[in-house]
């Protein structure tokens, strides 16, 4: 279980967090939503050990997160890939660097899941489209079995088409798998249909935290009230309903 | 105010580095230092007890820190000590040295200013044409040539083959010309080069258009606004030009047989007179980090944006 | 890139079959055939020691460029390896290597290695070290430089989550970031390097004659200005080319790089 306590991070330029609690339990979906310089971006950060707390603690099953190795899928799907080494590589890096060996066939039956074809792997990252890049970055995180997966707005970078997709191969694997997500978004339709609870983060604060379903039908707060019907006037909804 | 005291403090580190790297580096050289200053003193062979006598005197037997304390303890007060060689003080030394040396190293830096500021302003003119090519060419290859060969060609040219000015000493003005021009065409080589290109930049910004559109004349704006914009490259160089010319004078000095503080390092080197190089070490690093200072300051005052960056 | 490739070529044919095509032997000396001008015999003419010039500046190619190569090689690695550790080993590493940079920086470069192969001793070895300790800096900086702005590039992120070492990470991930702007700092520094063994050679501080390192032998010549002017026109001449070459080749590099919109 991730565990974040009374939270606070300092920084000289972006969104600090203040006194930020939130808990997932292992193997289910958490997403926290806000708007853009809500502090979403660096409580990922924090997670992940990048920067350091001001005040307050993160753990994982009562020890410090990074001992879990969590993984990152990040916004930018190119972005996460050296341009000059091949995908195969940067995918086996999680591996490679702890010297794990994966189960026969692992990798194998990611790509199937991802509906990669198996020679993708050896592009580079620019010879591969941005869904294709995406999925390929999901498959890096997943190589090397993290119980704890961050997704850090997973679908921005990609068209309404692949966006679905793309949300439903993940949801797929989390079942399969049984990692814990903590998904980073600021679509409110795909937190409400793949999350089991949403946190809701304005300026650094939790405004409100509950289970997906009731947020989206009785938002507790003012804010959440206008953020969930801003996203019903724009129609991004739908795909709870 | 406090980028002043940060500024200064790092000097002081890197100034106290220096005197410690030197003392480092004479105190481990190769060969008995005390054997080297008698064969330099006295010309001659000289028997173990003038050895052991010179070893005494100059502190020589003393332990490394013990050594370094008392030397840095009497620099800091301005006593750089006196000369392994000749007994005599170096400090007054260094002053006659310097008083050859600022004048050819000014001289030279003037005339670098003379040849590239109107030889970059005239090619900026036109940038393409002969005379901008004519400009970039003779910059390149300038900075290509070893200030020593220059110096020799001039030598050849006006001292050998021509006769017209003298080559070797100091005894006349005349005697400066072929030496300051020997340094100054170096630094006019690539004065032209970064001139050149701060015009060239400073034309390419984005509010120069607008300026012309509102019927700001030529002149105007080249003195207004193209010539601060040129002018930073400009600063900072000259730091580095700086470096350029007390390299060069180190060569020139000696080619040109001239007393200054270029040969004086020579020299005390090739006698292993140790005071001697400590103190020229010392000063030249304290010219180095004073000059770069003023240069930081200058800068921070034509472009408040500097400084925002780097902590 | 490819003009530094040719260039670099050119150079090192020339350093190691230069002494091949040399018509004599560049030590060889036949005091009765002193400072023979040039003619069919010695085709650049003789030095003070009947030594024939074409030979010597030939096999001299070796001393001065390859010398200066592995200065400017090992510069280069020295250099990376610092900017590295700056950028990759936080803060403490990072400060303390910076003010060493700044400490290396506070002299002209020339001018301590005069002072550091004087008080060695004159000698290729001493040279050698001479010039390799006062050249890494800019190297440094430059490593440094771009070493920080990847730490937060997406894939060193995933590459530091992944577990993968420090070590490992400058090989993989910064390292081929760092080659375009370290080759063309390097061909800048080749070209000083140059400049600065055949210095440290004509103020005696280099390499001793009998070799043919070039800036040794315009120290001999310059003794025989007034007779044969022409012995110190060739040596000076290999200079400025070979410098003239390499900057050429670095500054269509670093357009080129510019073009690509990559930072030099």
């Amino acid at each position: 279980m991730l565990k974040v306590d009374n939270v606070a991070v300092r920084r000289a330029k972006s969104v600090t967090l203040r006194d930020v609690t939130l808990t997932l339990p292992s193997g289910r979906t958490l997403a926290v939503v806000g708007e853009s310089g809500a502090g979403k971006s660096t409580l990922i950060a924090a997670i992940l050990g990048l920067v350091k707390l001001a005040r307050g603690t993160i753990s994982w099953n009562n020890q410090p997160v990074s001992a879990c190795r969590p993984a990152l899928v990040m916004q930018e799907p190119r972005a996460a890939f050296n341009p000059a080494l091949k995908l195969r590589r940067s995918v086996m890096e999680p591996v490679k660097a702890r010297s794990i060996i994966p189960e026969m066939g692992r990798l194998e039956r990611l790509c199937d899941g991802l509906e990669l074809p198996p020679d993708l792997l050896d592009r580079r990252p620019a010879e591969v489209s941005i869904g294709q890049a995406q999925r390929v970055g999901i498959l890096r995180a997943l190589i090397a079995a993290p119980p704890l997966v961050l997704f850090d707005e997973p679908l921005s970078a990609l068209d309404a088409v692949t966006q679905k997709h793309t949300a439903r191969l993940i949801a797929d694997l989390q079942s399969e798998e049984g990692f814990a997500a903590l998904i980073v978004t600021h679509d409110l339709g795909y937190a409400a249909a793949y999350s089991d609870e949403i946190v809701v983060l304005n300026k650094g604060r939790v405004e409100e935290a509950g289970p997906a379903r009731s947020f989206i039908e009785s938002p507790q707060t003012a804010y959440g009230k206008t953020l969930r019907d801003a996203a019903f006037a724009l129609g991004a909804l739908e795909l709870a309903a | 105010m406090r980028t002043l005291l940060g500024f200064l403090l790092r000097a002081s580190v890197v100034l106290a580095a220096t005197a410690l790297a030197t003392f480092t580096l004479l105190w481990n050289a190769p060969g008995d230092p005390a054997l080297a200053i008698a064969l330099a003193r006295y010309q001659s062979v000289v028997p173990a007890e003038v050895v052991d006598q010179i070893r005494a005197e100059t502190g020589l037997g003393l332990g490394f820190w013990t050594a370094f304390q008392s030397w840095l303890g009497a620099v800091l007060v301005g006593d750089f000590g006196n000369s392994a060689v000749t007994g005599l003080p170096v400090l007054p030394e260094l002053v006659t040295a310097m008083s050859y040396t600022m004048p050819l190293g000014l001289a030279a830096l003037a005339i670098g200013m003379a040849i590239s500021v109107p030889l970059a302003i005239l090619a900026t003119r036109r940038p393409g044409e002969w005379l901008d090519r004519f400009a970039v060419a003779i910059a390149s290859l300038g900075t290509a040539i070893p200030a020593f060969w220059l110096g020799l060609l001039l030598i050849l040219l006006f001292a050998v083959q021509l006769a017209w000015l003298p080559a070797m000493g100091a005894r006349t003005p005349s005697h400066a010309i072929l030496p300051a021009l020997t340094l100054g065409l170096g630094i006019a080589a690539s004065l032209t080069r970064i001139i050149r290109s701060g015009i060239l930049e400073a034309r390419e910004q984005s509010f120069l258009p607008a300026l012309k559109r509102r019927g700001v004349v030529d002149r105007t704006i080249g003195r207004d606004h193209i010539a601060p914009h040129a002018a930073i490259p400009v600063i900072t160089v000259l730091g580095l030009e700086l470096a350029f010319l007390l390299e060069g004078l180190v060569v020139v000095e000696v080619i040109f047989g001239r007393p200054g503080l270029g040969s004086y390092l020579v020299s005390a080197i090739f006698s292993r007179d140790f005071p001697r190089v400590q103190a020229v070490v010392i000063l030249t690093a304290l010219v180095f980090v004073a000059v770069n200072l003023v240069i930081d300051l200058i800068y921070r005052l034509v472009d408040p944006r500097i400084g925002e960056n780097d902590a | 890139m490819r003009s530094v490739i040719l260039l670099v070529t050119g150079l090192v044919l020339l350093a190691v079959l230069g002494p091949l095509v040399a018509p004599a032997d560049p030590t060889a000396i036949n005091i009765p055939n002193r400072l023979k001008p040039p003619g069919a015999e010695a085709l650049l003419g003789t030095d003070a020691f009947g030594r024939d010039i074409l030979s010597r500046l030939l096999h001299g190619a070796r001393w001065s460029l390859g010398l200066a190569f592995l200065i400017s090689v090992i510069g280069l690695v020295i250099g990376t390896i610092v900017g590295l550790a700056a950028a990759l080993g936080g803060k403490l590493a990072d400060w303390v290597v910076m003010r060493t940079t700044d400490t290396f920086l506070a002299f002209p470069e020339l001018v301590a290695a005069v002072v550091i192969a004087g008080i060695l001793g004159a000698g290729t070895w001493s040279l050698i070290f001479a010039l390799s300790v006062t050249g890494w800096m800019r190297y440094a900086r430059v490593a440094r430089g771009i070493g920080l702005s990847l730490t937060t590039r997406g894939y060193v992120v995933q590459a530091r989550l992944a577990g993968l070492s420090p070590l490992s990470i400058a090989r993989w991930h910064y390292l081929p970031s760092l080659i375009p702007s370290l080759t063309v700092v390097w061909t800048g520094m080749f070209a000083r390097a140059i400049l600065g063994i055949s210095t440290l050679g004509f103020l005696g501080f280099g390499v001793q004659p009998p070799l043919p390192e070039w800036g040794t032998m315009l120290l001999d010549a310059r003794m025989h200005m007034r007779s044969t002017p022409l012995q110190m026109i060739w040596p000076g001449l290999a200079i400025v080319i070979c410098v003239l070459a390499i900057n050429l080749a670095g500054d269509a590099l670093r357009d080129s790089l510019a073009d690509k919109g990559q930072t030099a």
